[in-house]
C-alpha cells in the first residue's frame, strides 16, 4: 500500500518509455501499452480508495491541505546552493493525495485508458510511439496531481509539455502542427516559467516563519491561514500589508495557471491547438492538461495567497469567466470546423470553472472541484466521438450538407446525443451537477456575474443541439461523402464499451452527485476556513440578498 | 609573508595547471618537428595529437584528485578555495569535450599549433581560478586571450576568419586595456596586489575611485564574457571561425571572466560599495539578456544566433552574480550552471561538426532543414541539447536556470528589483525557447534535401554522447559542481 503512488506515477512513466524507447521493436508491444494503460487505470482506483479509507487529518489542524494518504521517503530530498538570510535550503519532496487529488487521479487513469484503446482504430501511423507518449504525459499528469510540495508539482507540470508536443507535433495535421505547436509551447511557458518565481517567493516567504524554508504544502498552507487569522485580528493595515505580501506571488501564479485555464485574453492557444492535434490527443488535451490550470489555483492559489486572491483577482476573475462562458459559446455557434466548435464550448465550460472558484465559497468551489471531473469526462468523450467521426467522413465540417449519420452508425448518434446533453447539463446527467454548484457560489458574492453566465447555459444547449442536428439527423448523405478510411461500420464493441462506461459515470454522478462529494467535501471544508473570510474581508458590500437569507 | 615560500608552497597544489601549461608548450614545440607536406601521415598525427590531448587532460585530472589541499587557506599567490577547484573541474570538462570534438575537426596543417593552444587555456583557467593576487589573475586572463588569437587566426584561413581574428585581438587588447587600468586602480586604493587586501579595502566605505575601479575592472571583464555593450564581437567572430572554435569561444572564456568576476567581487563588501555595483551588474544583465534574446530572435544565421544565445545566457549568468555578492546565493550556483551550460553547449557544437563533418551544411538555421531523416543520432543530441538550453525538466538547463530564479528570489526579498530581474529574466527565457523550438522543428521538418549523410566519426559521436547523457543525468544532481 506504500508503493501505491510511487507505482501509479512510474508505471506508465516505465512502460511507456520501454515503448517509446524500444524503436521498431515497439510494435510488438502496443498490447502491452494499452495493458499498462488498464493497469494505470486500477491503480488509480486504487489511489481513489487508499484515500477514501486513509488517515483523516486533524480536524483542528490549521492546514488547509492535508493529504491522507502519503508518501515521501528521505531520500526525496534536494538541496540547493542557495541561501536565504544565511539559511540553506534544504526541501523534502513529498507525494500525496487528498480527495480533490485522488478524483483528479481518476479522471487521468480513465481519460488515458480510453485514449489508449481509442488509439488502436484512430492512429494508424506509428501507433507504439504514440502509445509511449500517451503513457509518458499520463505518468507526469499523475505527478501533478499526486505531488504535495511546490518543487514536484512544478516539476510535473512542467514535464507535461515535452510529450505532449510531441504528440500534437507528430500526429497532428501536418501543415500546421509546427506553427500550432510552437504556439502552446511558447504561450505555456509564458505562464509556467514566471510562475517558478511565485512559487519560489512563497518557498522564500516561508523562510521568515519556519526557518529553514520550506515547500510542503501542508505546512505553507497551515502558515498561511495563521498569518490570514493573524492579520485577521490585527485590523485592517496587516490585512493590506498580507494582501501586498502575496500580491506579486498572487499574479505570477494566475498568469500560469490562467494561460493552461484558457482564461479569456490567454485562450489563444486552446483553439488552435484543438484543430491542429488528433482529436484522440486533444481528448487527453481538453480533459486532462486544460484541467491543470484549475488543480493549481484550487491547490495552490487558494490555500496560499488567499488573500491576495480576494483583494484584487477575485471579481476580475470571476468576471473574465463569465464573459468566457458567453464568448465561448457565441463563437462556438459560429463556427463551421467541428473542432473548434468543440474548442470554444470547452472554453464556454470551463469558465464555468473559474466563476466555481472565484466564489471562494464552499459551494462554489465544490461545483468547480466536480465539474472539473465532468467536464473531464465529457470532453475525453466528445473529442474520442469527433474522432471517430472524422474517420468516416473525410474531412468533416458543417457546411458539409447531408451529412445525416444517425441512420448509418446509431451507435455513435446515440452516444453523441448523450453527451451532448451530459455538456449541456441536463438534469440527472453530470454536467448541471457542477455547473449548478458553480452558479449557486457565484450567485452570493455577486449575482449579475452569475446572472450572465446563466446565458451560457442556453447557449450551450444550443451549440451542443446544433451540433447533433447538423450531423446526425440530416438526410442520409452516403452516397456523397467518401468515408476517410475504408470499410469502417459503426462504433466497435472496444470502443462502444469504453465510451458506454463512460456514460455510467456520467450517469452516476448525475444521479448521485453525493458520491464524489463525500471525497470532496472534507478537503472543500478546510478550504473554506480561509477563502471565506478572505473573501468576505475584502467584498463586505458585495454580498447580496441570497448570502443573507441563507443565514 | 615572503611571496618566494608561498610559490614554492603553491606550486603543488598548481600541478593539473602546471601539467597542461606545460604539456601545451610541449605540443605547440612539437609542431616544429611534425612532418609537413605531402608524405606525411595526416591522420597518425591527428590521432597522437588528440591521444596527446586527452592524455594530458587526464594527468591533471588524475593529479587534482591526489593532491593534498591545505587546510589553511593561505594568503598568497594562489587559494585553494571551493571556487578554485570548481573552475579547474570546468575546464577540464570543457577541455575534455572540446578535444573530443577538436579530433575530427582542428585545422590538419596547425595540428600542434592548435592542441597547444587549446591546452595551454585550459591550463590558464585553474590559474584565474585559484589566483589571490591581481598580478596571477592578469596573468591568466591573458594566458587565455593569446592562445585564443593564435586559434582563430589558424582555424578558418579565409576573410571572415581573418575579419573575426583582428576584431577579437583588437577588442580584446582593448578589453585588456581597461581591465588594467581598473587593476592599477584596486591597486591604487588598497596598496596591495593581494586580492585579500583589497577585499578588505572594498570593505570600508569606499570613495568614487572604488567605485571607478571596479567599473573598469567589470568592463575589462564583460568583454571576456559578452556582457552587453561589449558584445558586438560575438557574432562575427562566431560566424567567422570553425564550430569548434566557437563552441570553444562560447565556454572558456565564460567560465574564465566569470570565475576572475568571483575572485575579484569577494565577499563582504561594504554597503556603499555594494550600493554601487550591484546597480551596475543588474543593469549590465538586464540589457545583456534582452538584447541577446531579441537580437538572436530575429538571426537566420544559426551561428549568429548561438552567438546572441550565449550573450543571454551571460546576461542570466551575471544575475546569479548579484545574488552572489548579496550572500545569497553560493558560487556554486554559477559553476553549475556553467556546467550545465558546458553540457549543453560544447553538445550542441558537436551535433553540428558531425553535421557538417559527414557533409551536411550549418551555416544557416534553414539548413537543418530535415536533419532529423538525414542524419538521426545528431539531430536527437542537438534536440536534447535544445530542450536544455530552453530549460524544461528531464535536462540539466532546468535547475540551472531555476537556482538563478532562486538566489535572485532571495536577493528580492530585499530588493522588490531583484525580483523584477528575475521575471525579466523568466519572459527572456520565454523568448529564447521561441527561437530554440525554430531551430529544433528546422530538424524535423520534411524538406527537399533527404540524402542521409552516413560519414561517422567515433570523437564527435562520444562528445556529444557524453555531453547528452551529461544533460539529462545532471537533471537528477542539481548542484553538480
Amino acid at each position: 500500500m506504500d508503493y501505491l503512488i510511487p507505482l501509479t506515477i512510474l508505471l506508465p512513466l516505465l512502460s511507456g518509455s520501454a515503448i517509446f524507447l524500444a524503436g521498431y521493436q515497439g510494435r510488438k508491444l502496443v498490447p502491452f501499452g494499452v495493458a499498462a494503460s488498464l493497469a494505470t487505470l486500477l491503480l488509480s482506483i486504487g489511489v481513489v480508495y487508499a484515500t477514501y479509507n486513509g488517515t483523516p487529518a486533524d480536524p483542528n489542524s490549521l492546514a488547509t491541505i492535508a493529504p491522507t494518504i502519503e508518501f515521501a521517503p528521505t531520500w526525496l530530498r534536494i538541496q540547493l546552493p542557495v541561501s536565504v538570510s544565511n539559511h540553506p535550503i534544504r526541501w523534502q519532496l513529498q507525494f500525496g493525495a487528498d480527495g480533490i487529488g485522488a478524483l483528479m487521479v481518476l479522471l487521468t487513469g480513465i481519460v488515458s485508458a480510453a485514449v489508449c484503446v481509442f488509439s488502436l482504430q484512430q492512429i494508424r501511423d506509428r501507433l507504439h510511439q504514440y502509445l509511449g507518449l500517451i503513457l509518458i504525459s499520463e505518468s507526469m499528469l499523475m505527478g501533478v496531481f499526486l505531488s504535495m510540495d511546490l518543487v514536484s508539482f512544478y516539476l510535473f507540470f512542467e514535464a507535461v509539455l515535452l510529450p505532449l508536443i510531441l504528440l500534437i507535433n507528430g500526429w497532428g495535421n501536418p501543415k500546421e502542427a509546427l506553427a500550432a505547436s510552437r504556439k502552446f509551447l511558447l504561450f505555456t511557458l509564458a505562464g509556467s516559467v514566471p510562475m517558478v518565481i511565485g512559487f519560489i517567493g512563497i518557498a522564500l516567504q516561508s523562510a521568515s516563519i519556519t526557518n529553514p524554508s520550506t515547500v510542503d504544502l501542508e505546512v505553507l498552507s497551515a502558515m498561511a491561514n495563521q498569518q490570514q487569522r493573524e492579520a485577521v485580528a490585527g485590523g485592517a493595515e496587516m490585512i493590506s500589508v498580507l494582501a501586498t505580501n502575496q500580491q506579486w506571488i498572487l499574479w505570477l501564479l494566475l498568469l500560469g495557471f490562467g494561460i493552461k485555464l484558457a482564461v479569456l485574453p490567454l485562450h489563444t492557444w486552446l483553439p488552435t491547438t484543438y484543430s491542429v492535434a488528433n482529436p484522440n490527443t486533444t481528448a487527453l488535451i481538453a480533459s486532462v492538461v486544460a484541467k491543470l490550470g484549475v488543480f493549481g489555483i484550487i491547490r495552490i492559489v487558494l490555500p496560499l495567497t488567499p488573500i491576495g486572491l480576494a483583494s484584487e483577482a477575485q471579481i476580475l476573475f470571476a468576471s473574465l469567466g463569465a464573459i468566457a462562458i458567453v464568448y465561448g459559446a457565441l463563437v462556438a455557434l459560429a463556427q463551421s470546423d467541428l473542432r473548434k466548435v468543440f474548442a470554444y464550448s470547452s472554453i464556454s465550460h470551463m469558465g464555468f470553472v473559474t466563476l466555481g472558484l472565484m466564489s471562494l465559497n464552499a459551494d462554489g468551489m465544490s461545483g468547480a472541484a466536480i465539474q472539473m471531473f465532468n467536464h473531464g469526462v465529457i470532453t475525453c468523450a466528445m473529442f474520442l466521438l469527433l474522432g471517430m467521426m472524422e474517420q468516416r467522413r473525410a474531412n468533416l465540417t458543417f457546411t458539409m450538407e447531408d451529412l445525416g449519420m444517425a441512420a448509418l452508425y446509431p451507435r455513435i448518434s446515440v452516444l453523441l446525443v448523450f453527451f451532448t446533453l451530459a455538456g449541456a447539463g441536463l438534469p440527472g446527467l453530470n454536467g448541471f451537477v457542477g455547473e449548478l454548484l458553480a452558479m449557486m457560489g457565484m450567485t452570493r458574492v455577486n449575482a449579475a456575474i452569475a446572472a450572465i453566465a446563466v446565458l451560457g447555459t442556453v447557449l450551450g444547449a444550443w451549440y451542443g443541439l446544433r451540433i447533433v442536428q447538423r450531423l446526425m439527423f440530416g438526410s442520409d448523405g452516403v452516397a456523397k461523402h467518401k468515408p476517410a478510411v475504408d470499410g469502417l461500420g459503426d462504433c466497435a464493441s472496444l470502443e462502444l464499451l469504453t465510451l458506454a462506461s463512460m456514460a455510467l459515470i456520467c450517469v452516476y454522478i448525475g444521479v448521485r452527485p453525493s458520491g464524489p462529494m463525500k471525497m470532496l467535501e472534507p478537503d472543500i471544508a478546510k478550504l473554506v476556513k480561509v477563502t471565506e473570510p478572505a473573501s468576505k474581508i475584502m467584498h463586505p458590500d458585495v454580498d447580496t440578498l441570497a448570502q443573507t437569507a441563507a443565514k | 609573508m615572503d611571496t618566494l615560500t608561498t610559490i614554492k608552497s603553491s606550486l603543488a597544489q598548481m600541478t593539473p595547471a602546471i601539467v597542461l601549461i606545460l604539456g601545451g608548450s610541449v605540443l605547440l614545440a612539437a609542431s616544429m618537428v611534425m612532418k609537413t607536406g605531402a608524405q606525411r601521415d595526416v591522420y597518425g598525427q591527428r590521432n597522437a595529437m588528440g591521444l596527446l590531448s586527452v592524455l594530458l587532460i587526464a594527468i591533471a585530472g588524475v593529479c587534482g584528485w591526489f593532491r593534498v589541499l591545505p587546510t589553511d587557506l593561505g594568503n598568497g599567490l594562489f587559494r585553494f578555495d571551493d571556487s578554485a577547484l570548481a573552475a579547474e573541474r570546468l575546464a577540464l570538462l570543457g577541455g575534455f569535450l572540446l578535444v573530443l570534438i577538436s579530433w575530427s575537426t582542428a585545422p590538419k596543417n596547425f595540428l600542434g599549433e592548435y592542441y597547444g593552444c587549446l591546452i595551454i587555456m585550459l591550463g590558464a583557467i585553474p590559474v584565474v581560478g585559484a589566483s589571490n593576487d591581481l598580478v596571477s589573475l592578469f596573468l591568466g586572463l591573458e594566458l587565455i586571450s593569446i592562445p585564443t588569437y593564435i586559434m582563430l587566426g589558424i582555424c578558418k584561413n579565409d576573410n571572415p576568419g581573418a575579419e573575426a581574428t583582428i576584431k577579437y585581438f583588437l577588442l580584446s587588447a582593448f578589453a585588456s586595456s581597461f581591465f588594467l587600468m581598473g587593476l592599477s586602480y584596486l591597486y591604487g586604493v588598497s596598496g596591495s596586489t593581494n586580492l585579500q587586501m583589497i577585499h578588505e579595502a572594498l570593505g570600508f566605505e569606499g570613495g568614487k575611485l572604488t567605485m571607478l575601479a571596479v567599473v573598469f575592472v567589470l568592463c575589462g571583464l564583460a568583454f571576456r564574457i559578452t556582457a552587453v555593450p561589449f558584445h558586438f564581437y560575438a557574432p562575427d567572430v562566431f560566424e567567422g571561425t570553425s564550430l569548434t572554435m566557437a563552441g570553444a569561444m562560447s565556454y572558456l572564456p565564460k567560465v574564465a571572466g566569470f570565475v576572475a568576476m568571483i575572485r575579484l567581487l569577494g565577499p563582504n563588501m561594504s554597503p556603499s560599495t555594494m550600493s554601487a555595483v550591484i546597480p551596475v551588474l543588474l543593469v549590465c544583465s538586464g540589457l545583456t539578456m534582452v538584447v541577446g534574446n531579441f537580437m538572436a530572435s530575429a538571426q537566420n544565421n544559426l551561428r549568429r544566433l548561438l552567438a546572441y544565445s550565449s550573450v543571454a545566457h551571460t546576461g542570466y549568468l551575471l544575475l546569479a552574480i548579484t545574488a552572489l555578492l548579496r550572500d545569497n546565493a553560493e558560487p556554486n550556483v554559477l559553476f553549475s550552471y556553467l556546467a550545465a551550460y558546458a553540457a549543453m553547449t560544447l553538445g550542441f557544437f558537436a551535433c553540428l561538426a558531425e553535421i557538417e563533418a559527414a557533409g551536411g551544411r550549418t551555416q544557416l538555421v534553414g539548413d537543418l532543414s530535415g536533419m532529423f531523416y538525414r542524419r538521426p543520432a545528431a539531430s536527437i543530441g542537438l534536440t536534447v541539447c535544445l530542450l536544455s538550453l530552453i530549460g524544461l525538466p528531464l535536462t540539466a538547463g532546468f535547475w540551472a536556470k531555476f537556482m538563478v530564479f532562486m538566489g535572485a528570489s532571495a536577493a528580492g526579498m530585499t530588493d522588490p528589483m531583484s525580483i523584477f530581474m528575475a521575471v525579466l529574466m523568466a519572459f527572456n527565457a520565454v523568448i529564447a525557447a521561441g527561437y530554440y523550438w525554430r531551430v529544433m522543428s528546422k530538424l524535423f521538418e520534411k524538406s527537399d534535401a533527404n540524402v542521409p549523410l552516413r560519414v561517422f566519426r567515433p570523437s564527435l559521436f562520444l562528445a556529444y554522447t557524453i555531453c547528452v547523457v551529461l544533460t539529462l543525468v545532471w537533471f537528477f544532481v542539481p548542484a553538480v559542481m
